[in-house]
Order: C-alpha cells, then sequence, then structure tokens
C-alpha cells in the first residue's frame, strides 16, 4: 500500500488560487475532527434481530446496510452543499464468531471479511439512478419467481435500495426545514433518479459511496472519476448553469467531504483507505479520454491539499504537457500522488491476461495499484504475496549446501516460487466471499442475472502481489558472480556466514553489498535475472490454472507491506520471516518496496531504475505494481522545474515501465534519512547549483538543509 | 584510437535538471585549475581519485573510463533524453580533460550535449569541445583581474579570451554567474560582468545562482576544512539593475 505523506512541506506557489474561504473553514472544521462529537459510539445491534428473525446471510447483509442508514443522524452544516457525515462509529457484525466460524466451515474469508477492494461501476449508477436499478430488480424477480435464490437476492438489493433512498430522504426534510432548498431539492432528485447536474452527481457519488462503508465494505475506490461525472459537467456548462470556478468549488467541497469519515475506515495505517481515482486514458472504444473534468480534478487535489482522494493518472505518448505539468504540481508538494499508469504497457497485458480489449481500455485501479475494470470485476486482488527472498534464499542455502550449479539453484528459485503460488492457491481455493447485495446493485448484471456479486462477475481473477523482487535478483546476482563466475567466495563461507547473520564475517557482507551488480543500474548481468525471476512467477501462476471461481492467478510487482513484513515477521503472515541475505543485507533490515532498488545500495541514477525495471516482461504481469522513487523536494526548487519534471514522466512512458509511484521528500523523510542512512543512500538534495548525496553531507550541512525544508525556504 | 583515450570522473549523476535544457545526465570530470574559495564541489578539485567519507556513507569519487566506454553508457540512455534533453559535461573543469571530452562527444549518437565550463582552459581546447557542444553555460565569476587571482588563484584573462572565441564559434551559450557575498555580488563585479556581456558581438542570456551556505557540505568527506574567507551569511546581493541598463537579459536561477 502507498504510503502517503501527509504533512506537505511549506512550498510557494504560484498561479493556484487558494481554497475559498467557506471551504478553507470547512476543511480545518474537519482536520480538527470537530464534527466527530456528532458521532455515538454505540454499536447498533444488527445481529440479535437478525438471530431472532432467522434471517439467511444475504439477508443480514441487506438488513445492516439498512439498519445503518437508519441509524445515521442527519447532519447538515450550514455552510456545507455537499452532505452527508457519519455518526455511527462502528459496522456492527452479523454473526457471533461462533456462528460465523460454523457458517463458513472449513472455507476461509479474505482479510476482515466483506468483499473490499473492487470497483463499482459508478458511471452506470449515476446515469440510472436507484429508482431505475430497484426496477430492473423488480423485472429480474418477475423473472426468476421460481428461482428462490434469486429472489431472496433481489429482495434484499431491494432493502439496500430502499434504505439508500430513505437516508436520502431524510436529509432532503431536514433539508427543507432547515430552509436548504438547494441540498432538499438535490436530494429529493438524486441517488434516486439519474443525475442531470454536477452538483447531483457529486451529492448522490458522496452518499452511495458511503453507504459501502456503512455496509461494512472497505477499499471502496471511485474509478474513472473523469469519465463518468465528465457529462454532467458538461450539461452544467453548456446549460451555463456552472462555470469552471463554480464547478471548482463543488469539486473541492466533495473531496473534503471524503475526509468526514475516513479516520473510521479500515486500513493498514491512517490514509490507507483506498479512495482512489483514476484519471485519462483512452475509453472504451479506444478514443482519447481526456475532458476538461481531468485537469480540473487535478487542479482541485493542488487546492484543496488533502490526502484523498488518491489520484492516479493513465498516460501515453500523447499525453498533454499541460495535464502532465498540472499533475507534477501534485509531485511537487509531497502528497505521494498522481500515481502514473503507462497505458501502453497496462493495456496490452490486460488483454494478454485474458480481458476484453474494451474492458482493459476501461480499466481502474483498486486502493493502490491493482488494476480492475469498474462494475466488471468480482476480483480479489490481493491473495497475498509471493516472497522472492523467501524462495531465492532458500534455493541458494539449499542449492549451495549441495553443490549446486548456478542453474540448477535457479531451477530450485522456480520450484519455491511454484510451491508458494501452489500454497496461496490452495489456500484460497475454499475462500468464501460474503454476500453484497448492496455492492451488487453498483456492479454490472448482478441485478439483471438475479445473483449476488460474491457468487462472480465477468473477471474473477486472484492477484498475487510479488514482494521484494530486487533483493532478491540482488542475492541470485551475489551468488553468482562470486561463488560461480569469479569463484572468489566458497559455498561453505557464504552458507556460514548467511546462517551467523555475517556476525563473524563483516568483510564479506561488505563485498556482497558493494562490490556485487545490483538491479537499478541498467546492468543486464542482475536486470536478467530479475526478469527471470518475474518470468517464473508469471509461470507458477499460469500452471496453478484456474481459481474456482471461474478467473486465474494474476502475477504482480507490488510488495504491500511485505517489504517490512518478510523482514521482521508480522501476526497471521504464511510467509516466513527471511533472515540475512546473499546481497550482503542483514537479518531484519527491510527489502525493497515494491519495484525499487534494494534499499541500501547505491544506483547510477532515475534513468538507470527506469531502465532497469522496464526489462520485466509486464505483459505477463497484469495485477501491477509501482516502480517507486522518491524525489527530493530540493529537486523542485528553480526555474523551469516542472516542465523537467514532465519529462522524466515521458521517460517513463518511453522506457516501457508500467506504474509510477513519485513520492517528494520532506523534512520527515530527510530526519528519517539522518536516522537510517542506509536505507536513504540515493536521496540527493539540492544545495546551491548542485545536489548532493543527502548521506554524504556532514551532520551540520545535513542539518541545515533540514531546517531550510522546515521553513521552506 | 578513440579506446585508448581515457579520462577520471567523479560522478555521473541522472536527472540532473540544472545543468542545462530539459532533463539530464551530467558527467562530472575530475580535476579544476581554479581554487575558487567557494568551491562546493572540492572533491573535483584533485585529478586523483579519492575516498569520499560522509557523515554516514562513503563513496570513491574518480574513476577512469574510455571515451568508448563512457559513450557507452551515455548512449544506453538515449532513448530516455530525447528532444531537448541530454548529456552534460560539468566538473571540475571538463575542459582540463578535453581530448576525452572530445572523443566521447564524438561518439554520442544524437543527443544533445551541453559543457558547463569555467572557460579556463586552452583556447584550442575550448575550440575542440565547444564547437562540438549544442549549448556552453559558461562561468564569470570576476572581472577584475586582480580579484579573480585573489579569488580562485588564476588569471581571468584565458577565460575572456575563451568567452571571445565563444561569440566566433556560433554555439549557443549562457553566462552563468555564482553570487558569492562579498566577493562576486558586488555592484561594481556585477556591472562589469554586465559591460563585458554587452560588449559581445552576440547577446547570450545570464543567470544568476545565488549562494547557498551549504556550499562546504562536502568539504569534511575530503577530509579538509571549510573555513570560507568571507562572511557567508552576508546578505546577498542580487541587483540586476546593472544588466537591465545595458540590456542584457539576467536572471536569478
Amino acid at each position: 500500500m502507498k504510503t502517503p505523506v501527509i504533512e506537505a512541506p511549506a512550498t510557494r506557489t504560484v498561479c493556484f488560487t487558494d481554497l475559498s474561504p467557506r471551504l478553507a473553514q470547512m476543511k480545518r472544521r474537519i482536520r480538527a475532527g470537530e464534527h466527530h462529537q456528532s458521532r455515538v459510539s454505540e454499536t447498533i445491534d444488527v445481529q440479535g434481530e437478525c438471530d431472532k428473525d432467522h434471517l439467511s446471510w444475504p439477508q443480514r447483509a441487506a438488513r445492516l446496510t439498512r439498519r445503518m442508514c437508519e441509524a445515521q443522524t442527519v447532519i447538515i452544516q450550514p455552510d456545507e452543499r455537499i452532505v452527508f457525515t457519519r455518526t455511527v462509529r462502528k459496522v456492527p457484525a452479523l454473526y457471533f464468531e461462533a456462528q460465523l466460524r460454523t457458517l463458513i466451515a472449513d472455507h476461509t474469508l479474505h482479510e476482515l471479511g466483506p468483499i473490499s477492494n473492487i470497483c463499482a461501476n459508478w458511471g452506470m449508477v449515476l446515469s440510472q439512478g436507484l429508482v431505475t436499478r430497484k426496477e430492473t430488480a423488480l423485472a429480474t424477480r418477475q423473472r426468476l419467481g421460481s428461482d428462490p435464490e434469486a429472489v431472496e437476492f433481489l429482495n434484499c438489493a431491494i432493502e439496500t435500495i430502499d434504505a439508500v433512498l430513505a437516508l436520502a430522504r431524510r436529509y432532503a426534510e431536514a433539508a427543507r426545514q432547515m430552509g436548504r432548498d438547494d441540498i432538499a431539492g438535490v436530494l429529493e432528485r438524486v441517488p434516486a433518479q439519474p443525475a442531470e447536474t454536477f452538483h447531483e452527481a457529486l451529492q448522490a457519488l458522496r452518499l452511495c459511496h458511503a453507504v459501502l462503508w456503512l455496509s461494512g465494505h472497505y477499499h471502496c475506490g471511485f474509478g474513472r472519476f473523469d469519465q463518468y461525472m465528465w457529462p454532467y459537467l458538461k450539461a452544467d456548462l453548456d446549460a451555463g448553469r456552472l462555470d469552471f470556478a463554480a464547478a471548482e468549488e463543488l469539486l473541492a467541497e466533495f473531496f473534503i467531504s471524503l475526509h468526514k469519515d475516513s479516520d473510521l475506515y479500515p486500513g493498514i495505517q491512517q490514509g490507507d483507505n483506498g479512495q482512489s481515482l483514476m484519471l485519462g486514458g483512452v475509453r472504451r472504444d479506444g478514443r482519447p479520454g481526456v475532458n476538461p473534468l481531468t485537469a480540473m480534478v487535478l487542479r482541485v487535489s493542488r487546492k484543496v491539499v488533502l490526502i484523498d482522494p488518491k489520484i492516479n493518472l493513465r498516460v501515453d505518448r500523447h499525453t498533454d504537457q499541460q495535464l502532465l505539468e498540472l499533475a507534477t504540481e501534485l509531485t511537487r508538494i509531497g502528497l505521494g500522488f498522481p500515481q502514473y499508469a503507462n497505458d501502453e504497457i497496462v493495456i496490452p497485458s490486460l488483454v494478454a491476461a485474458g480481458y476484453d480489449v474494451e474492458d482493459a481500455r476501461d480499466y481502474s485501479v483498486a486502493a493502490c495499484w491493482e488494476f480492475i475494470i469498474p462494475g466488471q470485476g468480482m476480483e480479489v486482488i490481493n491473495i497475498g504475496a509471493v516472497s522472492f527472498p523467501a524462495a531465492t534464499d532458500a534455493a541458494i542455502r539449499a542449492g549451495l549446501a549441495a553443490g549446486d550449479s548456478f542453474e540448477r539453484i535457479m531451477k530450485r528459485v522456480g520450484d519455491n516460487l511454484q510451491s508458494q503460488v501452489n500454497a496461496l492457491a490452495e489456500a484460497n481455493r475454499k475462500l468464501m466471499l460474503p454476500p453484497a447485495p448492496y455492492y451488487s446493485v453498483l456492479m454490472n448484471g448482478c441485478l439483471e442475472r438475479g445473483r449476488d456479486v460474491s457468487l462472480g462477475l465477468k473477471y474473477n481473477n486472484f492477484g498475487i502481489h510479488g514482494a521484494a523482487s530486487a533483493n532478491a535478483a540482488d542475492a541470485l546476482a551475489a551468488v553468482r558472480t562470486f561463488v560461480f563466475d569469479e569463484k572468489r567466495v566458497a559455498p561453505e563461507r557464504l552458507l556460514c556466514a548467511l546462517e551467523t547473520n555475517f556476525a563473524n564475517d563483516e568483510s564479506l557482507r561488505k563485498e556482497l553489498h558493494e562490490l556485487a551488480p545490483k538491479v537499478g543500474n541498467h546492468d543486464d548481468y542482475a536486470d536478467v535475472l530479475l526478469v527471470k525471476l518475474f518470468d517464473m512467477f508469471a509461470d507458477a501462476c499460469d500452471a496453478a490454472g484456474g481459481n474456482g471461481r471461474g478467473g486465474r492467478y494474476r502475477a504482480g510487482s507490488g510488495s504491500a507491506m511485505y517489504h517490512v513484513w518478510l523482514a521482521r515477521g508480522h501476526a497471521g503472515m504464511r510467509e516466513p520471516v527471511v533472515g540475512a541475505t546473499a546481497d550482503g543485507r542483514k537479518a531484519g533490515e527491510f527489502f525493497s518496496s515494491s519495484l525499487a532498488p534494494s534499499p541500501d545500495v547505491t544506483v547510477r541514477g532515475p534513468l538507470s531504475v527506469l531502465q532497469s525495471f522496464a526489462k520485466i516482461h509486464y505483459r505477463r504481469i497484469s495485477n501491477g505494481g509501482p516502480l517507486t522513487m522518491e524525489l527530493s523536494e530540493s529537486l523542485f526548487r528553480g526555474h523551469d522545474v516542472i516542465h523537467k519534471l514532465t519529462l522524466f514522466i515521458r521517460a517513463f512512458v518511453d522506457s516501457g515501465c508500467q506504474q509510477l509511484q513519485l513520492n517528494t521528500l520532506n523534512v520527515n523523510t530527510l530526519r528519517a534519512a539522518q536516522r537510517h542512512p542506509e536505507l536513504h543512500r540515493n536521496l540527493v538534495v539540492r544545495v546551491w547549483g548542485w545536489s548532493a548525496y543527502f548521506c554524504e553531507l556532514d551532520e551540520n550541512f545535513q542539518n541545515q538543509i533540514l531546517g531550510r525544508h522546515v521553513h521552506g525556504e | 584510437m578513440a579506446a585508448t583515450v581515457t579520462g577520471v570522473v567523479f560522478d555521473i549523476r541522472e536527472l540532473t535538471v540544472h545543468d542545462g535544457p530539459g532533463i539530464r545526465t551530467t558527467v562530472f570530470l575530475k580535476g579544476c585549475p581554479l581554487r575558487c574559495a567557494w568551491c562546493h564541489n572540492p572533491e573535483g578539485i584533485s585529478t586523483a581519485p579519492q575516498i569520499l567519507r560522509g557523515a554516514s556513507a562513503e563513496r570513491l569519487a574518480g574513476q577512469r573510463y574510455t571515451s568508448t566506454g563512457l559513450a557507452m553508457i551515455l548512449n544506453r540512455q538515449g532513448p530516455l533524453l530525447r528532444g531537448e534533453s541530454g548529456v552534460s559535461f560539468s566538473g571540475g573543469e571538463p575542459l582540463m580533460q578535453a581530448a576525452f571530452v572530445a572523443d566521447t562527444i564524438d561518439q554520442l549518437k544524437d543527443l544533445h550535449v551541453t559543457l558547463d565550463t569555467s572557460g579556463y582552459a586552452r583556447e584550442e581546447d575550448f575550440r575542440l569541445v565547444a564547437g562540438k557542444c549544442d549549448l556552453v553555460l559558461f562561468d564569470l565569476k570576476l572581472i577584475n583581474a586582480e580579484a579573480h587571482r585573489r579569488w580562485t588563484g588564476a588569471d581571468n584573462e584565458p577565460i575572456l579570451n575563451n568567452l571571445a572565441v565563444l561569440t566566433e564559434l556560433g554555439t549557443p551559450f549562457i553566462i552563468r554567474v555564482p553570487l558569492v557575498p562579498g566577493v562576486t555580488d558586488t555592484d561594481e563585479n556585477l556591472r562589469a560582468i554586465a559591460s563585458c556581456v554587452s560588449a559581445l558581438s552576440v547577446r547570450p542570456r545570464v543567470e544568476l545562482l545565488p549562494y547557498n551556505a551549504a556550499a562546504g557540505g562536502k568539504y569534511a568527506a575530503c577530509g579538509l576544512d571549510w573555513r570560507p574567507p568571507y562572511d557567508e551569511n552576508a546578505a546577498l546581493n542580487t541587483n540586476l539593475k546593472p544588466f537591465q541598463e545595458l540590456k542584457v537579459e539576467a536572471s536569478l536561477i
């Protein structure tokens, strides 16, 4: 998962207007949590009622949505135009622990249980309205009257629709009573009816999205926001109902509203809530999809300076220069987004994975980086991670002990990867996805077919992260160089050093670490091993066959938190902790995050990193996982730098890498670099007309730079 | 034979954004004939390889490359350095290794080449390399000959001569002035630079680089003391008037 930098460094800004006083005030209030006082801590009891009425699982899920909607107190702040504030803190359980255990029997649940990390077809929901969705459910119920399962599902779906409509009605009535006819007017129409204005579309989205979270779902994304929202904005602009400034004001308020309840959303850490959206890219028919809203989202995000929504931008060699400059302005302020996806690489990889080309062109991302098709996928994009370091380290140790050739060690790596994939497949063979009647309303075809989303959609693949690939490739490169090519280290010596965590052989560790070839230098010697690791991972996914849900396994290159967990351990993680490794890494030291050179190695620079990682055969790595780079905030000082950084984005596209995550370092990162220089060796800071490796500066100068960053010059 | 030409490089840095147009890969050549009191790249002064020992990391600065080897490294990045982007040669003073730099440039394929130079070089070396470049970033520090000797340890006569040569070569160039408080930023020196530039047969842009008090950051790593003989914290004079008066385009970067 991305680790967003929450505190943006103070930076001089030009040509960006500030938030209006109304929104500045609203942002301050929400950041300060003033609205938390309207929250209630009591958990509503849904379970008792469900037990009493002997409700089935789908019925319970629908009842939960309904009761959660009913339990919300209407909150309308005098300065709000887009409303809904969650007032019930906790989502209650549907079953007692023991009941649930009996229910799932020998099945397993994914993560917290409820469906997460998929993406609704918001465009459909907004353009149809919930009343039409309900009519669809009624028609299907008529048609499938003899199928009790379908009837039950459709009744549940209808119950959730009615719940949302009732909630909207309560808000509308309260607004009317308060004399807020503007809000009342909007909520009397949406989400029941098709949205007709930008304001209506935003309000409908806010409410329908919030109800997903009320229903226990999490990592709920927004999909291709600029694509489905633009028609409403365009209609307003054409009719003269809105101008750009007024539209930006509404959009900014919508973005701010996403922070009202986000502290209640489950995630790995604060900010990891999956409120991601996708911008740009081609349309389903292949024509360019960028529209005026694309740039507006970037401008407004720059103005709002909050971590949600997390913005992804699809790019290709034709991407508009001005759009890239706006995007780079966001990177500059250290929000950690946009994350870029290269259409030229992603779309073919999805097609190769079996997606129809129109659907592949319609891709968005799940919470972090995993490619999914809004409305069309019941995919579980993170059933686990392949631990490249474990596969590699076990092969190296066993191979050296057995007197293997290097080829034989590589064969062991492949076998280990296959075992890991098989184990993940096996562990998820009996994955049980709980019924999700409300989510089903928002997806393609569920109401039409009378089938809950949990039973599957057009795409039903499982995704597997590929964690810490660079360290693993480096370890293999070190063994190949030192033990096999140069024969300067005897297998026994390396084995002993690994087993003792280099306690008695620091000189070997240093050599492995400093002299062996490393991924990130555009050096084929190490890079071919990286490529080979991913090829073998993709082979293993192919060989694992079907996932039992009508899908297959997709290999990915992300690491989520595994780069930390594999080094230090984590409760409930199935993968073993990996000790000292042959790349000269000591036990406990973190691995590389997603796609990045190993944390403590010196590499030539960002272009070589692009070129190293561009060698991976992404056509077979369709689950996503960003190449992750840190730029110093100081790189952005001086004239013309925004333009220059856009050239780097273009270099990313030209290189043929798949996905790029750029982080701008702020003072916190620099402090961390002082404490852990080994993790930040490539950190470049700009000083005067030159740049330096931060860790090479003496402490006084480091502090000076830190001071400068604190004060933003 | 090309492969036999070698040179010493103390760093090759990628994604540099201040050494020429677009994004660049900059080659820092080791060795410099000047001894500027404010030098911020002390590892670039000596031609010999040396180990930099920073507060928390060390690195060997100074590696010998053949021109063919260096050109190969740079050419491999060509696909990512298209258009205005390209490679830059900086230092140290790259013209101290003019034959090596020239030979490397000869082997580059379709890359925009920028030379970042102090201008202190033999005229033939200057002609050789500057003539092969697409852009020259030419430093002008002090116009007063005596002051130049005092603060850089060398005469500025070769520099001014090469500046004239540059106008005649026709290679586009930008004048760069490091602003050092009380040394190069005096109204007198700025006026002299403006007048020197305005007297040229072409009219280049002038970029003024404000002093940064972290300039001495790498001295400790080089095993040197940092004792600048001027007041680092003195207010910087960034008066652009002398340039404006003579219609010389100048900006602070």
